[in-house]
């Protein structure tokens, strides 16, 4: 699977080329500047990038504007999004165009690195992974909303969890429950916040999160 | 009901009477139903066709207020108290000085001053005979036009050709002393006419159309007049507070900025009433109301001058009086017409006289105190230029916002200090204690090595987190990226209520004032989420003429206090380092508004380059 990494700090860019080679990512290039990621991502079109929310020349959100840009023209360009903080705003604005594939992760969740090469895998493969802080905040916003205050606690958690782009293999592991409680919990989520409900993962994030994001 | 057994003409007129009064009590009530204390705005301004009669311009004025009061009731409300007041005294005004001269035109070259007054019908005697006219004072001779003849040995003369100039309406009076008269005080003779003694004619005619209250013309009895000037006097007493409180609200700026305004200007203020006491002195002529209106502008538009022109205009003031108090009988006789009023005093006696020289020496007295407050400080400041009050205000002002700045800053480092101390620091302290004890460990224990890692990576997260907390408190990431709209934006979001947010901003601003605009905004809305139990806020941002003003509305309950929160303060103090003003309107029961202005420039919009 080829890679893009573009990362401002060489440490943490080297870090990040050794780990994603440990796990037989092909490094197609690791940049340091938002127009280099473009360019990059332009012509190599690799499977995933991997891309610092900050980078030069302005040292502001130019990583997430070359990564929405290369977006624009290539829609549905996987692209993982890391950064030391999350907003809501730029949530917003990569899940805009409804193309999935696309991931917004605390630099931190590199940490954990199954986890990390796991998020990475399921943009590749056009999956929608979105920080649990991220998920967080949206779900403080609708805290008042009546349908979500109806969801029994662990409907909540799965709900949290779906939001975050997980699977119900994913879910099930992470309560230990059945998958097939998961699916009864997600069919009742989806009846309770009246939402079409949808058997794809991918599409089933994105309901979940625009419904959220309204 | 009548009583029982009243006669019938009696009972008729008691229910007529207790039909009209019903009638009128229903529409007045109507009326207030419909319009609000606004509507009665109408019924003062009928007032002044009462006093002065069916004119044009009394006309005009009942249908200005008609209008004001139909389509805009809330000003009218405002207006009333004010109207009646000025009516109420105008009124009281016109009942004191009813039957005296103010509008009365002297055509012949002598005084009209009304003394005690004998009111003649008819010529007595008829026409062509002669009138005896007994002991001193004018002679008020009123009726259809006619020969008279003034007659009694002290030089007989036809008054025919007098009427004819005063016209029907006229009135003649006939003075029993000549103008020739000197003596400082109480001098020249007087007393009872005696056969022989030269008398003087004096020919006033009204002017104007109809003549004020009392007389034929006006149309109020009055009688009616005293009690209806203190009914309006009353009623507009109790209004104003209400008028004054409901502007308060609707303006918060304009009572204080008026007040100030008054006090820093109150020397130049006192021009007005000074000048308006000339109207009292020399009647309501076209010069003496000019003069008031002068007054007006200059208190208005020159403050400093019209202050040097107060004590000037008293020391005119107080030479008439002393004028009037030493010559009051030669004037009388008339070489410059009615002028033998001075304030209070109606000049007609030595009495009155001394009166009227105590109220000319308070004047003066008055007039000698402003000197050095007005003309001299004003002398003072050109002759030694000291430093500018306006320059030293703002020096003070930069003095203490500064201070406020420097407070700000120092609590602010103090706060990230113990931030850093008792979160990162101590955790990468315990990080690295922990990567020791993993050196330990390992050769001898590896699996209890590992289980240390794990709480190692664990730390390192919570550095993180921890990290990015304070970041967030500092200099907010978006805040950074993309400037205050976005930021502001992205602030909506994090907060748990809907929030719309409106961004006029073409441009960047400078860091600071982004900085200071961002946090203003953060607190104010945190309040409105705290406090108001609001269910939804509006932010309205928009740079126009080189001032960023926001707007932050909530529909909660109101009642948020300036003066009361510290955290308002502190947006207060925030933004007056950048010369930024805030004002909060939450009264009681909602909704609260908190408009922010900052005078500062918007740069070009950062264009991605990539």
């Amino acid at each position: 699977m080829r890679v893009v990494v573009a990362e401002d700090l060489f440490l943490l860019r080297d870090g990040l080329a050794r780990l994603l080679g440990a796990y037989d990512f092909e490094i197609a290039a690791a940049v340091d500047t938002a127009p280099a990621l473009l360019r990059a991502l332009l012509e190599q079109r690799p499977d995933v990038a991997v891309v610092d929310v900050r980078l030069p020349p302005s040292f502001a959100d130019d990583g997430l504007r070359a990564a929405l840009e290369a977006r624009r023209q290539i829609p549905g360009l996987p692209v993982l999004l890391l950064s030391q903080y999350v907003e809501q705003l730029y949530a917003r604005e990569l899940l805009a165009d409804q193309a999935g594939a696309v991931g917004y992760l605390l630099k931190d969740r590199v940490f954990n690195d199954d986890q990390f090469i796991d998020a990475i895998r399921a943009v590749a493969g056009g999956g929608t992974v979105m920080d649990p802080e991220v998920v967080t905040k949206l779900l403080g916003r609708r805290s008042r909303d009546e349908p979500i205050t109806r969801l029994s606690v662990r409907e909540q958690e799965v709900l949290e969890l779906m939001a975050e782009g997980r699977s119900n293999t994913a879910i099930a592991q992470r309560l230990f429950v059945t998958e097939k409680a998961v699916s009864k919990h997600t069919t009742s989520i989806f009846s309770k916040l009246g939402l079409a409900a949808s058997e794809d993962d991918n599409r089933r994030v994105l309901a979940v999160l625009a419904y959220l994001n309204s | 009901m009548p009583p029982h057994g009243a006669p019938g003409p009696v009972r008729a007129t008691m229910v007529g009477m207790w039909i009209l009064v019903k009638t009128v009590w229903n529409a007045l009530a109507r009326l207030l139903r419909h319009f609000g204390w606004g509507g009665l705005l109408p019924v003062v301004a009928a007032m002044g066709m009462a006093l002065f009669g069916v004119l044009p311009w009394t006309v005009a004025l009942v249908l200005l207020a008609l209008i004001v009061a139909a389509w805009w009731p809330a000003v009218a409300a405002d207006l009333l108290p004010v109207t009646m007041l000025l009516a109420g005294i105008w009124a009281l005004m016109v009942a004191a000085v009813a039957g005296s001269v103010a509008n009365w035109a002297v055509v012949s070259r002598s005084i009209t001053f009304i003394g005690p007054q004998r009111l003649i019908k008819k010529p007595p005697g008829g026409p062509g005979k002669p009138t005896a006219v007994k002991g001193p004072g004018p002679v008020f001779i009123k009726g259809p036009p006619g020969p008279v003849t003034v007659k009694g040995g002290f030089g007989a003369q036809s008054a025919q050709n007098l009427q004819a100039v005063a016209g029907p309406r006229g009135r003649i009076t006939v003075l029993p002393w000549t103008g020739t008269l000197h003596g400082p005080l109480f001098g020249g003779p007087g007393g009872p006419l005696k056969p022989g003694m030269p008398v003087q004619y004096s020919v006033a005619r009204p002017v104007g159309g109809p003549i004020p209250v009392g007389h034929p013309g006006g149309l109020l009895p009055t009688g009616l007049l005293v009690p209806l000037a203190l009914l309006l006097l009353a009623l507009g007493l109790w209004l104003t507070p209400r008028a004054i409180a409901r502007l308060r609200d609707r303006m918060p700026w304009l009572v204080p900025y008026l007040r100030r305004w008054a006090v820093e200007n109150r020397w130049g203020v006192l021009l007005i009433p000074v000048t308006m006491f000339g109207l009292v002195v020399f009647g309501v002529r076209p010069w003496t109301v000019a003069a008031v209106l002068v007054a007006v502008i200059a208190a208005v538009r020159w403050p400093k001058v019209a202050a040097d022109l107060v004590p000037v205009a008293l020391v005119g003031f107080a030479a008439w009086g002393f004028a009037i108090a030493s010559s009051w009988q030669s004037l009388a006789a008339g070489r410059n017409g009615h002028q033998a009023i001075y304030g209070a005093v109606q000049v007609s006696s030595p009495q009155m006289a001394l009166l009227a020289g105590a109220e000319a020496s308070v004047f003066l007295a008055f007039a000698a105190w402003l000197v050095p407050r007005t003309i001299g400080a004003h002398a003072r400041t050109l002759l030694h230029p000291g430093p500018d009050p306006e320059l030293a205000g703002r020096v003070q002002q930069l003095t203490e916002t500064r201070g406020h700045a420097i407070d700000a800053a120092t609590s602010e480092l103090r706060r990230i200090e113990r931030d850093l101390h008792d979160g990162a620091q101590a955790r990468l302290v315990a990080l690295g204690m922990n990567l020791r004890a993993v050196e330990r460990m390992l050769p001898t224990s590896p699996q209890a090595a590992l289980a240390l890692v794990a709480e190692a990576r664990e730390t390192s997260s919570r550095a993180l987190s921890d990290l990015r907390n304070l970041v967030r408190g500092i200099y907010p990431p978006v805040l950074a990226d993309r400037g205050l709209g976005h930021a502001v934006q992205a602030l909506a979001l994090d907060t748990p209520l809907p929030v719309r947010v409106d961004v006029d901003l073409p441009g960047r601003l400078t860091a600071p004032v982004e900085s200071a605009c961002y946090f203003a905004v953060a607190e104010v809305l945190a309040n409105a989420v705290r406090h108001s139990g609001a269910s939804h806020v509006d932010i309205r941002m928009q740079h126009t003429d080189g001032t960023l003003r926001i707007e932050v509305c909530d529909d909660g309950i109101g009642g948020a206090d300036q003066a009361k929160g510290t955290g308002l303060q502190g947006v207060e103090r925030r933004l007056g380092t950048f010369d930024g003003i805030m004002a909060v309107s939450s009264p009681t029961g909602g909704p609260t508004m908190v408009v922010m202005e900052v005078p500062c420039a918007l740069s070009s919009p950062k264009i991605f380059s990539s």
